[in-house]
C-alpha cells in the first residue's frame, strides 16, 4: 500500500497521496508533506465523491473513473479505487502539476490496492 | 441559524450553529457529563433532548469507567455507523470542566470524517468561548417557594 | 448539578431514586409516567436486563411548567439496586440534586435497606458530596403487604432515618405515596436552589 502511494508522491509537484474510505471519509493510508491536513482532505474527497456519484447516477453517465479539482493554490486528483467505490486514491498537488502523469500513477495505485 | 438550534448558555450558540452548518449534522447536543444540556440543535421537544442527553451522559460515564478500570485515559471519541445514520460522541475539557458533544448525521449528506473534522473546530471554538472567571451568584425571586408549591400541586393534581 | 439559567430562565434538576434491589424504584417511575399528562413528560428510557431488572438506569424527564417565570424540568433516574452493580450506581448518582431513598418495608429486607443507605453515603462521598448536604427523602414502600411481614413507618424511621428527613409510606404499585414522595423531594431540591442558586 505504501509503495503504491510512494509512486504517486514521486511525481514532481505532488505534495501528498492518500487512500480514503469513501463511506466514512477517514484516511486509510497517507504519505503527505508537512502542512497538508490529511483528515480535512479525506473528508472533502469522500464528501465530493458521494455527491458526485449520486449526481452522475442521476445524469446517467455511469460511475466516475477519475476526477480533477483545480483550485487557485493546488489541485485534488482522485481515482475511485474499486468498482464498488469503497476506496478513493487521492493526490494533493501543486496547481501546475502534470495531470496526465499523476492520473497514470493514481490508476496504477488503484489497481495495486484492490 | 437553524430555527431548531437553541443554547441554554449563549456563548455556545455561535460555535454550535457553525458546526451544524459545516458538518451537515442532523442532531447535536452539547452537554455536561451529568447529562445537563448547554445547547442543542435539531430536536423538537425539550423532553426528547433530556432523554438523549441522559443516554449520551451514560455512555460517557460507562466508557470512562471502563477506561479507568483498564487504566487508560478516557476514550476521546466514539462513533457508530448504522445503515443510514451515524452517531459521534466525544468529550473535551474547558475552563468550566468537561463537556460532551453528541452528533447524529445522515450518511448521504455527511460522513464521520467531516463530523470529526468540524468537531475539532467546535471543541476549539467552545474552549475559546467559555466565559472566564466565576459566575456572579444570582438569586431566584422571593416568591419562588410559594409558586413552587402551587406548580407542584397543579402538576400532581393534588 | 442543577442547571439554572437566568438568561433563558430555565431550571433543570436531577433526582435519583436509590435503594436496594426490588424495593420499587422503577415502579415509582412507571407510576409517574402513567399519571403525568403526556405534554408534561418525555419518553421513559429503561436500560434493563431481559428479565426487567434495571441494568444501568431508568430515566423519565418531566416538565413542571413555569415556576416564578422559570421553565422548570426534572430528570428522574433510578439506579440498579443489585449489590454488584455499584459502578453503574455511582455513575448515575453523579450530579444528582436530590435523592429519594426507596426502602423495602418488609422486615426481612431491613439489612438490605441499611446496606443500601450506607452504599449511598459512600458513593456520594466518592463524588465529594456529604450526604448531610444532599436533599433526601425516604419512601417506605410495600406498606400494602400484610402487617406481620412489614415494619411500620415509625419503625423504619427509627432504623433508617437518622437525619429525620421527610419520609413517606407508599404502595408504589398502586400509586399510594408516589406523588407525595416526588413532591417532597421536589420541594427540598428547589428550596435549596432558591436559597443559593448554582449557576452554570
Amino acid at each position: 500500500m505504501s509503495k503504491a502511494l510512494d509512486l504517486i508522491t514521486r511525481v514532481r509537484g505532488v505534495r501528498g497521496a492518500m487512500l480514503v474510505s469513501t463511506e466514512d471519509g477517514l484516511v486509510v493510508a497517507e504519505q503527505l508533506m508537512e502542512g497538508i491536513k490529511g483528515g480535512a482532505v479525506a473528508a472533502l474527497a469522500a464528501s465530493l465523491a458521494g455527491r458526485l456519484g449520486r449526481a452522475m447516477e442521476a445524469a446517467g453517465t455511469g460511475t466516475s473513473v477519475f476526477w480533477h479539482l483545480q483550485a487557485e493554490q493546488g489541485a485534488l486528483l482522485v481515482v475511485p479505487g474499486d468498482a464498488s467505490g469503497g476506496i478513493l486514491v487521492v493526490a494533493v498537488a501543486e496547481p501546475d502539476v502534470n495531470i496526465g502523469l499523476v492520473r497514470l500513477e493514481l490508476l496504477r495505485a488503484a489497481e495495486a490496492v484492490v | 441559524m437553524s430555527p431548531q438550534t437553541r443554547a441554554v448558555e449563549s456563548w455556545t450558540l455561535r460555535p454550535l450553529t457553525d458546526f451544524v452548518r459545516e458538518a451537515s449534522v442532523r442532531l447535536v447536543l452539547v452537554l455536561t457529563p451529568a447529562g445537563q444540556v448547554l445547547a442543542q440543535s435539531g430536536f423538537s421537544r425539550a423532553v426528547d433532548v433530556m432523554s438523549a442527553a441522559a443516554l449520551a451522559a451514560a455512555i460517557v460515564a460507562s466508557t470512562g469507567e471502563l477506561a479507568r478500570q483498564l487504566r487508560q485515559q478516557p476514550f476521546a471519541a466514539l462513533s457508530h455507523q448504522g445503515p443510514k445514520t451515524g452517531f459521534f460522541l466525544a468529550t473535551f475539557v474547558t475552563d468550566r470542566g468537561t463537556l460532551a458533544v453528541l452528533a447524529a448525521y445522515d450518511l448521504d449528506v455527511s460522513s464521520l470524517g467531516l463530523v470529526q473534522l468540524f468537531y475539532e473546530q467546535l471543541a476549539a471554538d467552545l474552549k475559546a468561548a467559555t466565559p472566564k472567571g466565576t459566575v456572579p451568584k444570582q438569586v431566584l425571586a422571593a416568591d419562588f417557594e410559594r409558586e413552587l408549591t402551587d406548580s407542584l400541586n397543579t402538576l400532581f393534581g393534588r | 448539578m442543577s442547571l439554572v439559567n437566568f438568561t433563558s430562565r430555565e431550571i433543570t434538576c436531577k433526582i435519583v431514586y436509590y435503594g436496594p434491589g426490588r424495593s420499587g424504584k422503577t415502579t415509582n417511575l412507571h407510576y409517574v409516567y402513567g399519571r403525568v399528562p403526556e405534554t408534561r413528560r418525555g419518553r421513559m428510557v429503561s436500560l434493563a436486563t431481559q428479565t426487567d431488572r434495571t441494568l444501568f438506569f431508568d430515566f423519565l424527564p418531566i416538565d413542571l411548567g413555569q415556576i416564578s417565570g422559570f421553565s422548570t424540568r426534572f430528570q428522574l433516574y433510578t439506579v440498579p439496586g443489585q449489590v454488584y452493580y455499584n459502578a453503574t450506581r455511582r455513575l448515575v448518582l453523579q450530579g444528582a440534586d436530590g435523592v429519594v431513598f426507596v426502602g423495602d418495608s418488609q422486615a426481612r429486607q431491613l439489612d438490605e435497606n441499611i446496606e443500601s443507605l450506607q452504599n449511598l453515603q459512600s458513593n456520594l462521598l466518592e463524588h465529594g458530596v456529604d450526604v448531610r448536604t444532599m436533599p433526601l427523602v425516604m419512601q417506605y414502600n410495600k406498606q400494602d403487604l400484610p402487617p406481620e411481614l412489614i415494619l411500620t413507618p415509625a419503625d423504619l424511621d427509627d432504623a433508617l432515618n437518622f437525619r429525620s428527613v421527610p419520609s413517606f409510606p407508599a404502595d408504589a404499585l398502586h400509586g399510594k405515596g408516589v406523588f407525595e414522595t416526588l413532591k417532597g423531594i421536589s420541594e427540598l431540591v428547589l428550596k435549596k436552589l432558591a436559597a443559593g442558586s448554582p449557576t452554570v
